[in-house]
């Protein structure tokens, strides 16, 4: 089949194109480089692409418009490898993509830079650019630095190589990922709604970038909705509608409305039904009275929607719309006014604000608007239990009997009210949603992006549930990206921009071009609020926001207690008992680094404690007067590397949650030494001991040892490519599997590292309590992670140091060494560490939350917070 | 190959036609493997069936009523754990809460000369408060519930040694007394142990409060966009589970007659261990304390039966940990076989319908 045949049956299709292969083959592109074939992709439920075929030629700029849910990303997606299609083929440059995989597609010459960018955040620029592009490419780590700012020095974004990603703005890191695709020479580079963050002025930038690489003969794929900046920069645009292609033109060729036609699909008098204004059924009074509101994200809000009106909220997106339309139904903070039927409710709470008859149907449906694994029939009930109760125990039978008269009268497709609503279509769970909001006879109905990702029979049905909500005496707010269903719903239309609303449109305002125009005309300069840039400021706040300030802080309080103590009992300076303090430390060294290891890779282990007791048992045996001290060492080389091995293999083959994992290893180490000795037994070999115990001066040689290991491992972290990789994927699993990096693999030698560094802890403990028994190791798992709580690692995975974990460590042990010199009763002994993990803990988390809250000021969405209690999802879920 | 523009997006069919006629035997595996009463039912069926081919008398009256006063503390403090693990938490302080119900129950009225019902009392309240202090650090403070449990027991063994002043009480004559004692025949742990976990189920599974649990543990973003007041519910999961945790811990401080100041160590993996046999799943959400209760009984009699044919308490902890990593294990496999299978059959039978 040839290229021009591919071609006509896109053209056909869409209805009334010309045929454009002609002019085509007048404009001199290359060769196809980016060839999809029959690719169809189907989710649970969905149907997302339908038999797509698409040619991109060298030299031109192919533009892929559609509306929200049509599919262009997901087709993007199979493009680049992320995604396998179910059918059809993808061939890059002309050699065929045989898996799905990114590195192969990159390989294959083919660079994306998707809405949501690739990016490790907790890793800096460099770093992450040396993941992205290849190490061999950069010249090592140690020349990312250099090779990243020359790459970046180009867009003039006042991007520094050495930050971190997380601190960067939004459009920061939107120029990283695309200089870190530029960097690859692709023969295709795909642009996923590249303009989304960007100013007018960098779009400028960007658009003479695109030319000067199209110039070169790179094929650049162009993802959009916004149909201005596609005509501006294509030389064809392909159309995308509910999965299938809906023709493909010449820019030149179609004006605006034409494409804007293809794009929606529709006539827009047939969908829409009549408007209250129309009708004249919006009521007199004000349902919903917003005065003076006020949020990080907004100021000055005040407008009124009576009953029977609904009223628009447009603007281009991260103007303040989602956070007002959000705060509305009580779940974000703010100040000023919110009144209900004339009565205020307090800010902030969802549950006054649901109490007053407000109602939400969120625009990120599967994590906030419906209960996945829940049926429908709870899932319609959720909001109105009390309806189908009774004293307070829910009867399933009015459940089923209440969802089965929704399900009619939505015409919700459904096998049955017990079905698990994963199993619908998109549009069918945004009727179980609607169907949920009228059972509750709102007030006030919030409606946020009601039929993004629906298709267009189910689009129909849902304008008329809204409007009728409307009629039957709700205020309805509704926010939405699409133009043309604010045209044709609503009553009136407010702009905002910048966090205010600049604009109203009432009547025979509402039309989609005066929203775009108002939307766009009062955003076209963005600020850029740029903190003070003196360098001394700039490098201690880098500081304090690093890795390191906590070892600093630990270091501290470690010297103060220790003057504190010392001046109250000069004993405590004895050289007896700083030998003592510092042997004691070691094996705390040793397993809170084991437990950082694990901890950087978002992953956990509780085991640490009961393996060291399994392996001073099994070494109890041979490392005796007479024994051979080989086998014994052997033998716990094994047997710590065995557990390691096991708990990796369960963890990352299986994607078992770590915590049970560990806990069953836990349990089973334990077992097996009181299996072994149940009461202690088998004296350790008196020379061996000694020997552990030797000391430089007043230092043990073993704290020697392991601050040198720890002091390794901080400098393999940060300068090798392992530690590069495992801070990754503790920061973003998704993203660093995306980025090639091996993520199981990554995690399966965390958990072998980690228990091959309880080893030396291990041989401590032995030396020191002198004969075979396992019980007092178990108090280690707890002092793992209170050294490695308190040494500031972010527990979600990531971000961590093995200097804090020094700090921690000592200061820890001084802690417990101090008690007994204050005079503290040996409850203390469980008091102290207990307390000071709970304390670090707290803390912690308020300083990250504060940083969050900051940071969301910048408009920086939060960093998704995978909790390493759940398991690694294995498949990213389809966006 | 054509492609009509009037069509609508076929995702109306369900689900996409990807797995047409295994449905249902997988979905009866799935039903049996996850979230569900079935399995764990017929498991404990089959092995009191096995357990007289196994150890000829171990099903005898004496066995049994050795047997069911564990099993019965088991399911109380499994309750709990229950209501964690479906908010999507791990109680680590299990052991700790146990310990101090005990410590409470025994040791204020031996060092402190409280009466019995206010030790009682006591005991059962004072690990409910701590267990509301776990669900504030996990709620407001947003701290991980491991780590907060973790950290938790530690202060709570503390706390243990302090009452306890280093030395294990007796427990009161009355309260002995009741923790051995029958009534109809049936030992009074087991009927409370009734009491409690169908209680427990009735709130959790048919009640409004339950279903909002159910809500929140599945996912706490759509519960908040509902107007739950979801930080409320969660400390209440958390400090409900305290609450059992104490009834366990009086009651096994009770029948154990001098508790050992640490007796909750050995409850921290069977509880989880039983939770996940009931079929709750670790990501939260569904949830049945009353399959976590006869799961309960299932390890229980497991244990039983091993420790009569000769195996010391040293490999139950083996046992225990390989039956919790098989069972999850299994879940987690069986499944994704099927659905292999259900997809190789359908590819292999020619293209299904579009």
């Amino acid at each position: 089949m040839t290229n021009s045949d591919l071609y006509d049956v896109a053209t056909v299709s869409g209805d009334a194109a010309t045929t454009t292969a002609d002019a085509n083959a007048a404009r001199n592109f290359g060769p196809t480089v980016l060839k999809l074939d029959g690719i169809v992709k189907t989710f649970p439920g969905v149907r997302a692409l339908t038999d797509v075929t698409l040619d991109v030629l060298a030299g031109e700029v192919h533009a892929l418009v559609g509306e929200n849910g049509a599919g262009k990303s997901t087709l993007m997606a199979v493009a680049s490898g992320a995604l396998a299609p179910n059918e059809g083929t993808v061939q890059i440059g002309g050699a065929p993509l045989t898996s799905a995989s990114p590195d192969e597609a990159r390989e294959l010459g083919l660079g994306i830079v998707r809405q949501d960018p690739a990016l490790l955040p907790d890793l800096t620029v460099a770093e992450n650019m040396a993941v992205g592009v290849g190490y061999k490419r950069v010249g090592g780590l140690g020349r990312a630095v250099a090779w990243s700012q020359r790459q970046l020095d180009g867009w003039e974004m006042g991007i520094d190589a050495k930050t971190r990603v997380i601190d960067l703005s939004v459009e920061q890191r939107f120029i990283v990922e695309i200089a870190k695709a530029l960097a690859l020479d692709p023969k295709v580079l795909i642009l996923d709604e590249p303009t989304e963050h960007l100013s007018l002025e960098e779009v400028q930038k960007l658009f003479r970038k695109v030319r000067e690489l199209v110039a070169g003969g790179t094929a650049v794929v162009y993802i959009s909705h916004r149909i201005p900046e596609v005509k501006q920069i294509a030389d064809r645009i392909t159309v995308l509608r509910d999965g299938q292609v809906r023709g493909t033109f010449d820019a030149d060729e179609v004006d605006e409305s034409q494409i804007v036609e293809r794009v929606i699909g529709r006539k827009l008098e047939t969908v829409f039904p009549e408007k209250g204004s129309a009708t004249g059924s919006v009521g007199a009074d004000d349902r919903l009275a917003v005065t003076d509101l006020h949020s990080d994200e907004f100021h000055d809000i005040t407008f009124a929607v009576k009953a029977g009106e609904i009223v628009g909220l447009a603007g281009v997106q991260g103007n303040g719309q989602t956070q007002l339309i959000r705060a509305l139904a009580g779940l974000e903070p703010t100040t000023g006014t919110i009144a209900v039927g004339g009565t205020p409710i307090s800010n902030g709470s969802n549950a006054a604000a649901s109490a007053a008859g407000v109602v939400y149907v969120p625009a990120d449906r599967h994590g906030e608007g419906v209960f996945l694994p829940l049926s429908v029939g709870d899932n319609i009930a959720a909001k109105t239990l009390p309806k189908v109760s009774r004293g307070g125990m829910v009867s399933e039978r009015r459940i089923v009997q209440t969802a089965v008269e929704q399900i009619k009268r939505l015409a919700i497709k459904t096998p049955s009210p017990r079905t698990p609503i994963s199993s619908l279509s998109g549009g069918n769970q945004q009727k179980v949603v609607l169907a949920r909001t009228l059972l509750a006879k709102p007030t006030v109905l919030l409606a946020e992006e009601p039929t993004q990702g629906v298709d267009a029979g189910a689009r129909v049905d849902i304008y008329r549930i809204l409007r009728d909500a409307a009629d039957s005496g709700a205020a309805v707010v509704i926010l939405s990206s699409d133009g043309v269903e604010l045209e044709g719903l609503c009553d009136r239309v407010l702009i905002m921009s910048r966090g205010s609303v600049v604009q109203e449109l009432v009547g025979e305002e509402v039309s989609e071009a005066a929203i775009a125009r108002a939307a766009l005309t009062s955003t076209t300069v963005r600020e850029r609020t740029d903190a003070d840039k003196s360098a001394r400021g700039v490098k201690l706040r880098r500081w304090m926001r690093g890795d390191q300030s906590p070892a600093a802080v630990l270091g501290a309080i470690f010297l103060l207690l220790g003057v504190v103590v010392a001046a109250t009992n000069p004993s405590y300076l004895g050289a007896f008992n700083i030998n003592n303090l510092l042997f004691m430390a070691a094996p705390l060294l040793f397993v809170g680094a084991a437990q950082q290891v694990v901890v950087l890779g978002s992953g956990f282990d509780l085991s640490v404690g009961p393996l060291m007791g399994f392996l001073v048992v099994l070494a109890s045996y041979w490392i005796v007067d007479g024994g051979n001290l080989y086998v014994g060492i052997a033998l716990m080389v094994a047997g710590a590397i065995a557990t390691g091995v096991i708990n990796g293999f369960l963890v990352t083959r299986f994607t078992i949650n770590p915590v049970v994992v560990t806990l069953a290893t836990y349990m089973a180490l334990q077992g097996i030494y009181l299996a072994l000795r149940s009461t202690p037994g088998g004296i350790i070999f008196g020379p061996i001991a000694d020997q552990i115990q030797a000391r430089i001066g007043i230092v043990p040689v073993v704290t020697i040892v392991a601050v040198v290991v720890l002091l390794v491992l901080e400098f393999a972290l940060r300068r090798t490519r392992w530690g590069v990789e495992l801070r990754g994927v503790g920061s973003r699993i998704d993203a660093a599997g995306r980025l090639g990096i091996k993520v199981k693999r990554t995690q399966f030698f965390s958990y072998v590292l980690c228990s091959f560094l309880v080893l030396p802890a291990a041989v401590i403990m032995m030396a020191q309590i002198g004969i075979g028994d396992g019980r007092p190791s178990l108090s280690y798992t707890l002092s793992s992670v209170t050294v490695v709580v308190l040494a500031g690692a972010s527990i979600f995975g990531g971000r961590g140091s093995f200097i804090g974990i020094l700090a921690a460590a000592f200061l820890v042990q001084q802690v417990l060494n101090v008690s007994p010199f204050l005079g503290l009763s040996q409850a203390w002994s469980y008091w102290l560490p207990g307390l000071i993990t709970l304390a670090a803990a707290v803390l912690y988390a308020q300083l990250r939350r504060t940083r969050r809250r900051k940071r969301a000021v910048a408009g920086i969405p939060r960093e998704p917070r995978t909790p390493i209690a759940s398991p690694i999802s294995s498949e990213g879920s389809a966006s | 190959m054509t492609t009509p523009t009037t069509t609508r997006s076929p995702s109306d069919a369900p689900t996409g036609g990807s797995a047409p006629a295994p449905n249902a035997v997988e979905s009866t595996w799935r039903r049996m493997l996850s979230g569900s009463w079935v399995g764990i039912v017929v498991a404990t069926a089959l092995l009191f069936a096995l357990s007289p081919i196994i150890a000829p008398g171990s099903l005898g009256a004496a066995p049994l009523l050795s047997m069911l006063p564990f099993a019965s503390v088991l399911a109380i403090v499994a309750a709990g754990q229950t209501l964690v693990v479906q908010q999507r938490g791990l109680d680590l302080s299990v052991p700790g809460m146990i310990a101090l119900a005990a410590v409470l129950s025994t040791g204020l009225p031996q060092n402190y000369g409280w009466p019995l019902w206010a030790a009682v009392i006591a005991g059962i309240v004072g690990p409910g408060i701590v267990g509301l202090v776990n669900g504030i650090l996990v709620t407001y403070f947003r701290v991980m519930p491991l780590v907060v449990t973790l950290g938790m027991n530690a202060v709570l063994l503390g706390t243990v040694f302090f009452v306890a002043d280093g030395t294990p009480s007796g427990a009161p004559a009355a309260l002995n007394g009741f923790a051995l004692d029958r009534t109809l025949g049936i030992p009074n742990t087991l009927l409370i142990a009734v009491v409690i976990v169908v209680i427990a189920g009735l709130v959790t599974q048919r009640s409004i409060i339950g279903k909002r649990l159910t809500a929140v543990g599945v996912s706490e973003r759509a519960a908040a966009a509902l107007g739950i007041r979801v930080n409320a519910y969660q400390m209440f999961a958390y400090a409900f589970a305290g609450l059992c945790y104490g009834a366990g811990g009086v009651l096994l401080a009770g029948y154990t007659k001098t508790p050992a100041l640490f007796l909750g160590d050995s409850y921290l993996l069977p509880s989880v261990a039983a939770v996940v046999l009931g079929g709750t799943a670790l990501t939260g959400g569904l949830a049945s304390v009353v399959s976590t209760g006869i799961a309960a009984l299932f390890l229980t009699q497991l244990g039983q039966l091993l420790r009569s044919v000769g195996w010391q308490d040293a490999l139950q902890l083996i046992a225990q940990a390989v039956v919790l990593i098989g069972v999850v294990l299994l879940r987690e496999l069986v499944p994704g076989l099927l659905r292999r299978r259900a997809a190789h059959r359908a590819s292999s039978r020619e293209s299904p319908p579009a």
